[in-house]
C-alpha cells in the first residue's frame, strides 16, 4: 500500500486539521492521530508542520484555542472548531469534491 | 475583521514577546512527548521512542520560526528595530540629518501651508446649511459677460415662475449711516434683502427673529436685523436689543432679531461695498413703476432636493427668453445663468491656487531629489554594513526595508519641523493675502491638513528613500567586503549616472517653477506701467456719503459737497482738490448708459451708443491729474448750478465722432428721466475705470449740480505725504455736519496697490516657491559636484601630478557641472512650454510661452550653477598631488 505523501498543498491541510476538529476538540497531537485514524494511515502528515498552519487557522478565526487538562491530566492546548470555521469547512468539502468529480471526468473521458 | 486578528496577535508578539515564544515551546514540546509515550506504550525503548517521536516531528527549529512568524512575530518587532536602528544611525550622522531634515521640512512645510489654504477654500464644506443646493443666479448681458445684476421686475418674473427653487432671495449691498446710540457717527454695510434671504441660507437668529414677509413687499417695515459683530461692536450685545429703535441715514429703524457669530453673507462680486454687510433692512419690492427695471439684484436661491444646478439653468434660461419677450427693450439679448455658490466664492481663486499647489509639490520633489543624493552619497560609505548584514543572511528586501525605515524616519523629522514652518507660514500668508478678495482667515493645521501632510510624508520618504536603498543592496558582497574595496566599490558608474540624473531633474523642475514665477513677475511689471490715464502720486481720497434722511433733497447736497471742496482746497498742503462719483479703480462698478448725439438718427436697439457716465466737479480732472485736451473745464458757475454742459473723454469722441469736432455738439444721455441735451465743452484724457487690464470705456462727465449723488469720492492732491492730510481733511467736513462719516480713507497709491493685491499675492508666493526651488537644486548640485571631486581626489591628483594646470582642472569639473546643467535646462524647457499653458488666466500682457522670460531664466539657472559648482572646482585645484596619490 503505498502512503501519500506528506507535500500536501497548505489549503488541504487546513481543511484535514477543520475535518478532524469537526468531531470535537483536540490537542496538536490528537489532531494529527484523527486525521492518521480518519484516512485509515493513508495521510502521513510530517508533525510539527501543523503547528504553523493551526496558527494560521486561528488567526482567521476558524478555530480557538485554549489551555487545557486531558483526560490523562495532562496539560495541553485543545482547539475548537468556531462556527466561522464550520462554515469554511462546507466551503472547502464542496469545492475538493468538484475538483475530484472534475479530475475523475477528465479520467474517465480519456 | 481579519486584519484586526492579525494586528492583534502582532501587538501581542510585540509586547508579550516572551510569552508567546514560552506558548509555542511548551505546546511542542509536549507533543513530542506524548508522541514519545506512544511510542513506548508500542514497546519501542525510550531512547528509540525520543529519537523516532522527533523525526516524526520534523525539523524543530524551523517550524518554531514558521510559527513564531504565523503568530505575529517579526513584523513589528523589525519594525521597530529598524526604527531603533535608523534613529541611531541619523543621530550619528548629526549634519546629514541636519541637511536632509531642513530641505525636507522647507519642501513639507511650503505643502502644508499651500494645502491648508486649498482645504479652506476649495474643499471645506460652507458654513450653509446644504451649501450644496444654494446657488446664486444672475443675468448674461448682450455682450457675453457674466455674472450681472438684475432687475426687480426680472427677479420676480424668475421667483414666479420657477419650480427648481425651494426659495429665492434678492440682495443689494449698502453703506448706511449708523447714529446714535451712544457712539460716533459711523457708516455700516448693509444688504437690502428680500425677506426669504435668511430661510434661502438657513440661517436661525440667536435673538429674537429674521425677516418675515410681512417686512417685504413695494413698501417694507423699518426693521433690522443685527450682525453679531456690529451687536457687539456698537451696542456692547445688549441682550435685550431686540425691539429697541436705532438710526440709519437719519430713518427710525426696529431691531427684530440678532444673527449667529459665524454668520457671515458677502458676494464680493457686484458688491456695492465690497464689505460683509452687518445688518440687514427689508428691500423694498414694488412691482410697478420707474424702480423696476434698474438692474442692481444680486439674487442668490435654494435648489429643491434632486434638482441639479443645470436643470436649474435651463429653466432659469427658459424663464429668461420669456421675460425678453415680454419685455424686448429691457431683455433682448440678456440671459441668465446659475452658479454654485462656491464656485461663486472661489472660482477665480481656483486657478492659482493649483497653480501653487503645483508649485510647492515640485519644491518637494526638489527636495525629494536633494536628499536622495545625499542618501546615494552616504549609500557608498555604508557599503561595507550592508554587505556584512547581507552576509549574515538578511535577505535584500529585509535591508531595503530597513533603509527605507530610516528615509520615513527622517521624512517624519522633516515634517515635524516642516508643521512649525507651515505654522509661521499660514501666519504670513493671511497677513500678505488681499483680505477684501480673498479670506484667509479661517485657514489653520486642521486634522484634514495634518492626514495630508503624513500621506505627503510617507510618500516623499520613500520617493526620495527608495532608489538609494535599492542602489545600495545591489552591490558585490566579495568586493565590498575586501579591506580597500573603497567608497567607489562595483556600483561607481551607476552610482554617479543616478547622481547626475537627480541634478538634471532639479534643475529641470527648477527651470519650470523659475519660467512660471518670471512669467508671473513679467505680467505684474506690465500691470504696474499700464497706462491708467491718472496720476496717483500725492493724492489722498476718501467716500462721503450723506444720509438721505437728512440731505434730500438736491440743493442741499449741491451745497454740502459744494462747501467740503472750498474748505478743503483752502487747507495748507492741499495743491488741488476735485470729486468724482465713482473713483477708478476703486473696486466695484460705475455707472454706464446709452446715449444719442443731435442731430443724428435715434439708432435701433441692439446698435445703441453707450458710455460711462461719471460726476465730477472741476477741481477733479486737476487732482487726479487727467489732462483737458481740448476745450475746457467746468466754470465755476458750472459747478454750483446745471447749465447743461458735458465733458467727454477721448476714446469717447474717438469712437462716436470720428472725423468731427464733438466741441459744441449735444448729446442727451438716458439718465435723467428725460431727455437732456448737454452740450460737449471738452475732451479729458482716457481713464480706465473698471480694471487695470479692461481698455478705458468712453466716458461721459456731468458737473455735481447737473446730476446730482448723495455719496461722492473727494480726491486731494497734496504737497506731502497724502495720508498725514487725512486728519485735516476729516476736521473740515465735521466742522460742516458733525454727524457726517466719512470712509475709505485711502491714497490713490493704497487703491493702486488693492488693485493689483491678488496678482502681487500669486507672484509673491510663486516667486518664493521658485527662489527656494533654486536655492534646493543650486545645494543639490553643490553637493553632487562636491562629492564627484571627493570621489575623483586620486585622478585629478595623478592629473596635476602629470602637470595639469589648476585651470585646466576646473575647466574639467565645470565642465561636468555645466553639461548636467543644460541637460536640465533643456528638459526644464519643455517642460516649462507644456506646463505654463495652465496658468495663461494669470497672466497678463505676456505669452505662456514668452522666449524671452524662458531664455532669461535658462540663463539665470546655468549662472546659479555654474557657482555651485564653482567652489568644489576650486577645491578640486587645491589638490595636493602628494596627499592625494597617497590617500588610499
Amino acid at each position: 500500500m503505498t502512503k501519500a505523501t506528506a507535500d500536501l498543498l497548505q489549503g488541504t491541510l487546513d481543511m484535514l486539521i477543520l475535518k478532524a476538529l469537526s468531531l470535537g476538540a483536540l490537542h496538536g497531537y490528537g489532531i494529527i492521530q484523527r486525521i492518521q485514524q480518519m484516512s485509515d494511515e493513508m495521510l502521513n502528515v510530517e508533525q510539527g508542520s501543523l503547528y504553523p498552519a493551526l496558527y494560521r487557522i486561528e488567526q482567521r478565526g476558524w478555530v480557538s484555542s485554549d489551555w487545557d487538562t486531558n483526560e490523562t491530566g495532562r496539560r495541553a492546548k485543545f482547539y475548537t472548531l468556531t462556527r466561522a470555521g464550520r462554515r469554511q469547512l462546507e466551503v472547502e468539502e464542496a469545492s475538493w469534491d468538484r475538483l475530484v468529480l472534475a479530475i475523475a471526468k477528465m479520467r474517465e473521458a480519456s | 475583521m481579519r486584519w484586526l486578528n492579525v494586528l492583534s496577535a502582532r501587538l501581542r508578539a510585540l509586547f508579550h514577546r516572551e510569552a508567546v515564544i514560552r506558548d509555542i515551546d511548551e505546546e511542542l514540546r509536549l507533543h513530542i512527548e506524548m508522541e514519545t509515550e506512544a511510542n513506548i506504550s508500542s514497546g519501542m525503548p525510550p531512547d528509540e521512542a525520543r529519537r523516532e517521536a522527533l523525526k516524526a516531528f520534523g525539523n524543530q527549529g524551523r517550524i518554531k520560526d514558521v510559527a513564531y512568524q504565523v503568530r505575529g512575530g517579526g513584523m513589528l518587532e523589525a519594525l521597530l528595530q529598524d526604527i531603533r536602528y535608523g534613529a541611531r544611525v541619523l543621530a550619528k550622522h548629526k549634519g546629514f540629518t541636519l541637511v536632509a531634515v531642513l530641505t525636507l521640512a522647507l519642501g513639507i512645510g511650503a505643502n502644508t501651508a499651500i494645502f491648508s489654504v486649498v482645504n479652506e477654500l476649495l474643499l471645506r464644506p460652507l458654513p450653509y446649511r446644504e451649501a450644496d443646493r444654494i446657488v446664486m443666479l444672475w443675468e448674461v448681458n448682450p455682450n457675453g459677460m457674466r455674472n450681472n445684476t438684475t432687475s426687480r421686475s426680472n427677479f420676480l418674473g424668475w421667483r414666479g415662475q420657477s419650480t427648481s427653487f425651494e426659495g429665492m432671495a434678492a440682495f443689494s449691498d449698502r453703506r448706511l449711516g449708523l447714529t446714535g446710540a451712544g457712539g460716533e457717527p459711523e457708516e455700516v454695510s448693509a444688504q437690502l434683502a428680500t425677506p426669504e434671504l435668511f430661510q434661502v441660507l438657513g440661517v436661525t437668529p440667536i435673538l429674537g427673529r429674521t425677516l418675515t414677509a410681512e417686512d417685504g413687499g413695494p413698501s417694507p417695515q423699518a426693521v433690522a436685523v443685527l450682525g453679531y459683530g456690529l451687536w457687539q461692536r456698537r451696542f456692547g450685545g445688549d441682550p435685550a436689543i431686540v425691539g429697541k429703535p436705532i438710526t440709519l441715514n437719519g430713518m427710525s429703524f426696529t431691531v427684530v432679531g440678532v444673527l449667529p457669530e459665524n454668520f457671515q453673507w458677502h458676494i464680493s462680486t457686484r458688491s456695492g461695498t465690497g464689505k460683509p454687510a452687518e445688518i440687514w433692512v427689508p428691500l423694498n419690492m414694488p412691482t410697478e413703476g420707474p424702480g423696476v427695471y434698474g438692474r442692481f439684484l444680486s439674487v442668490v436661491a435654494r435648489l429643491k432636493p434632486g434638482v441639479s444646478t443645470e436643470q436649474a439653468a435651463t429653466e432659469l434660461r427658459t424663464i429668461h427668453a420669456r421675460l425678453a419677450q415680454d419685455n424686448p427693450e429691457r431683455n433682448t439679448g440678456w440671459g441668465a445663468e446659475a452658479v454654485p455658490l462656491r464656485e461663486q466664492f472661489v472660482g477665480n481663486v481656483r486657478p492659482a491656487l493649483l497653480i501653487l499647489l503645483g508649485a510647492v509639490a515640485l519644491v518637494l520633489l526638489i527636495a525629494c531629489a536633494n536628499v536622495a543624493n545625499l542618501l546615494l552619497s552616504r549609500a557608498a560609505a555604508r557599503e561595507k554594513e550592508i554587505a556584512l548584514r547581507t552576509a549574515l543572511g538578511a535577505s535584500r528586501m529585509r535591508v531595503v526595508r530597513q533603509l527605507l525605515t530610516e528615509s520615513v524616519l527622517l521624512a517624519l523629522l522633516g515634517s515635524a519641523l516642516g508643521l512649525l514652518f507651515a505654522w509661521w507660514g499660514i501666519g504670513a500668508l493671511v497677513s500678505i493675502s488681499p483680505r477684501d478678495l480673498i479670506n484667509l482667515e479661517g485657514v489653520s493645521i486642521n486634522l484634514t491638513v495634518l492626514a495630508w501632510t503624513l500621506l505627503v510624508t510617507l510618500a516623499t520618504g520613500i520617493i526620495f528613500g527608495l532608489v538609494p536603498a535599492l542602489e545600495a543592496t545591489r552591490l558585490n558582497l566579495n568586493d565590498a567586503l575586501k579591506e580597500g574595496g573603497k567608497g567607489m566599490g562595483g556600483q561607481g558608474e551607476r552610482s554617479r549616472r543616478l547622481r547626475g540624473a537627480l541634478v538634471v531633474a532639479e534643475v529641470a523642475l527648477a527651470l519650470v517653477l523659475l519660467a512660471s514665477a518670471g512669467l508671473l513677475i513679467k505680467s505684474f511689471i506690465r500691470l504696474q506701467t499700464i497706462n491708467t490715464g491718472f496720476n496717483t502720486e500725492n493724492v489722498l481720497t476718501m467716500v462721503v456719503r450723506l444720509p438721505d434722511g437728512k440731505y434730500n433733497e438736491a440743493p442741499k447736497m449741491i451745497s454740502f459737497f459744494r462747501q467740503a471742496m472750498e474748505r478743503v482746497r483752502s487747507l495748507p498742503g492741499v495743491r488741488e482738490a476735485g470729486m468724482v462719483n465713482f473713483l477708478p479703480l476703486y473696486g466695484g462698478l460705475g455707472s454706464a448708459t446709452d446715449f444719442t448725439v443731435e442731430g443724428r438718427p435715434v439708432p435701433p436697439p441692439d446698435r445703441e451708443l453707450t458710455t460711462s457716465v461719471r460726476v465730477a466737479d472741476a477741481g477733479y480732472f486737476g487732482a487726479m491729474g487727467i489732462p483737458v485736451l481740448r476745450g475746457r473745464n467746468f466754470a465755476d458757475v458750472e459747478d454750483r448750478e446745471a447749465r447743461h454742459v458735458v465733458i467727454i473723454s477721448e476714446s469717447l469722441a474717438r469712437l462716436y465722432f470720428p472725423g468731427e469736432d464733438p466741441l459744441g455738439k449735444r448729446i442727451s444721455v438716458n439718465m435723467f428721466g428725460e431727455p437732456r441735451p448737454t452740450e460737449i465743452i471738452g475732451i479729458v484724457g482716457d481713464v480706465r475705470y473698471d480694471s487695470l487690464t479692461d481698455e478705458a470705456r468712453p466716458t461721459a462727465y456731468f458737473p455735481h449740480p447737473e446730476l446730482t449723488y448723495p455719496f461722492m469720492t473727494l480726491a486731494v492732491r497734496t504737497n506731502g505725504d497724502p495720508a498725514e492730510m487725512a486728519p485735516a481733511v476729516r476736521r473740515e467736513l465735521s466742522a460742516i455736519d458733525p454727524d457726517q462719516p466719512v470712509s475709505d480713507v485711502r491714497t490713490m497709491n493704497q487703491v493702486m496697490a488693492d488693485t493689483v493685491a491678488r496678482p502681487r499675492f500669486n507672484t509673491l508666493l510663486l516667486g518664493l516657491f521658485a527662489g527656494l526651488a533654486t536655492l534646493l537644486a543650486a545645494i543639490g548640485i553643490f553637493g553632487v559636484m562636491n562629492y564627484s571631486v571627493t570621489l575623483r581626489t586620486r585622478e585629478l591628483g595623478l592629473r596635476m601630478a602629470l602637470g595639469a594646470r589648476p585651470g585646466r582642472v576646473l575647466l574639467l569639473i565645470l565642465r561636468q557641472g555645466l553639461l548636467l546643467t543644460l541637460v536640465g535646462i533643456a528638459i526644464g524647457l519643455a517642460g516649462a512650454v507644456a506646463l505654463t499653458r495652465l496658468m495663461s488666466s494669470l497672466l497678463f500682457g505676456v505669452n505662456a510661452t514668452d522666449p524671452l522670460t524662458f531664455a532669461s531664466i535658462a540663463v539665470l539657472l546655468t549662472v546659479v550653477s555654474l557657482i555651485a559648482c564653482y567652489i568644489p572646482a576650486r577645491r578640486a585645484t587645491r589638490i595636493d598631488p602628494m596627499i592625494a596619490l597617497r590617500y588610499e
